[in-house]
């Protein structure tokens, strides 16, 4: 709980656990329009379920109506598609399939990793309305999450509360005023922090490559040039004033340094590499321990 | 803390054999070198010749003091990366010793020497339960699903 004395609504979405803390209990119209939010994120974005807009293009061309915040969303993948060489980007879905993280959650390698295709190739992306010329697997689970947990912090306030804190497993976003102290899970033990931080108003993001593991050297972190894990780099956290961006800087710091992506985006970053070293901007100044 | 030369070097690059792995940052990792095996983690060679960068006087040992430095492979994940050891002796043991990375991977040095807040040699862990944080940003809980069928895997794998 990240205030004495907040209520804590916790459930389950999109495929994880969430806490939505506020100072007061959320009343059961409250909770079923919150529960809506995701519902309808769900029906759209997932692709571990059949009937979502995402699975319908995985079988088949054409155009696809994605609801409000697919503009957005795909501004923002298509500039850290464009950063990171296209590394980076929505069209991991067939990779990932392809070594085990599957609908089914196989967990079992398909043969050799297949890249992504090329987005220009396949996929015209423009505002809420996704065209494409093939079957495509998206996935946009580099930076859902946090959009998610910025839709929910939206009905939030419509709803009157202003004054709220979301956690979407580990994934942090913060109405304020009031600043909280995070830890900063430890890469390798989820008991253990490397650092601490104050959160103020904004949202805290974290990537690892750890977690989701699920064979030597597979883990979810896919590079679409060649649809292979990612190396080097083991956990990551962005700071940005919403989730959605915070949690896509998170994965793309997997493929192109902070001191790049800061010239197109404000945030603040800290990066763990495999070998134990950290590299950090100014905003992580002094929240590692020594 | 001082000791003989050749026994510094080895501990130096044997060291350096765990960078680009796991296992330097496992908390357990208090002694890395000790836990490190050639065939898991790569192999480190100080076959280059050291250079001599500054002597002045010749030491019991036989080594001059001042500064010397070397070059020494390692396999990372990434492919062979090279790192430079440098040791400085006084009175014929070793008073410094300093580990420089300058990879030859063009993935590994994308992401380094770019840094604008700072770096950190070695992330450090401490306990939550002794931190007085009420929120932790990480990404260790999964989702159900995922984490049954890692469940079922191990236990078909039994």
């Amino acid at each position: 709980m990240p205030q004495p004395g907040w209520a804590v609504f916790s459930f389950e979405g999109i495929g994880t656990s969430w806490e939505i803390s506020t100072p007061g209990p959320l009343d059961t119209g409250q909770r079923r329009r919150l529960l809506d939010v995701v519902e309808n994120y769900d029906a759209a974005w997932s692709r571990f379920r059949t009937d979502s807009l995402v699975a319908q293009a995985a079988r088949e061309a054409g155009r696809y109506e994605m609801p409000d915040g697919a503009g957005e969303l795909g501004r923002l993948y298509r500039s850290l598609y464009r950063l990171s060489a296209g590394a980076m980007t929505p069209l991991i879905g067939g990779s990932l399939e392809q070594l085990g993280y599957d609908a089914d959650y196989s967990l079992r390698s398909r043969g050799t990793p297949v890249p992504a295709p090329q987005w220009d190739d396949v996929l015209d992306w423009q505002d809420s309305v996704l065209t494409t010329t093939a079957p495509v697997v998206l996935d946009v689970g580099a930076a859902g999450k946090g959009q998610l947990a910025d839709l929910l912090a939206a009905e939030l306030r419509s709803l009157g509360i202003s004054e709220h804190f979301i956690d979407a497993s580990g994934d942090l976003l913060n109405s304020g005023p009031v600043p909280v102290a995070v830890g900063l899970e430890h890469p390798y033990d989820p008991g253990r922090a490397i650092g601490t931080i104050s959160l103020g108003a904004g949202a805290l993001c974290a990537s690892a490559a750890n977690r989701r593991a699920w064979g030597d050297g597979l883990h979810h972190v896919l590079d679409g040039i060649t649809g292979t894990p990612v190396r080097t780099v083991v956990a990551t956290w962005a700071l940005a004033a919403n989730a959605m961006t915070a949690d896509a800087l998170a994965t793309a710091l997997f493929f192109v340094s902070g001191k790049v992506l800061e010239q197109d985006f404000e945030f603040s970053w800290l990066t763990v590499f495999s070998d134990g070293s950290a590299a950090y901007s100014a905003g992580f100044e002094g929240v590692l321990f020594e | 803390m001082s000791f003989p030369v050749r026994k510094s070097v080895f501990v130096g690059l044997a060291g350096m054999s765990l960078i680009g792995t796991v296992a330097a940052c496992a908390p357990s990792a208090q002694a890395p070198a000790a836990q490190s095996t050639a065939a898991s983690t790569g192999s480190a060679t100080g076959s280059a010749p050291m250079a001599s960068t500054g002597a002045s006087t010749a030491a019991a040992s036989g080594y001059k003091d001042g500064t010397y430095s070397a070059d020494g492979n390692y396999v990372s994940p990434n492919g062979t990366e090279t790192v430079g050891v440098e040791l400085t002796l006084s009175g014929g043991t070793v008073s410094d010793v300093n580990i420089t990375q300058h990879p030859s991977n063009p993935n590994t040095r994308k992401f380094q020497g770019e840094f604008a807040g700072g770096i950190k040699a070695q992330i450090v862990g401490k306990n939550l339960d002794e931190l007085n944080v009420s929120k932790v940003a990480g990404s260790s809980l999964t989702s159900g699903g995922f984490n049954e069928a890692v469940q079922k895997i191990k236990a078909e794998a039994q």
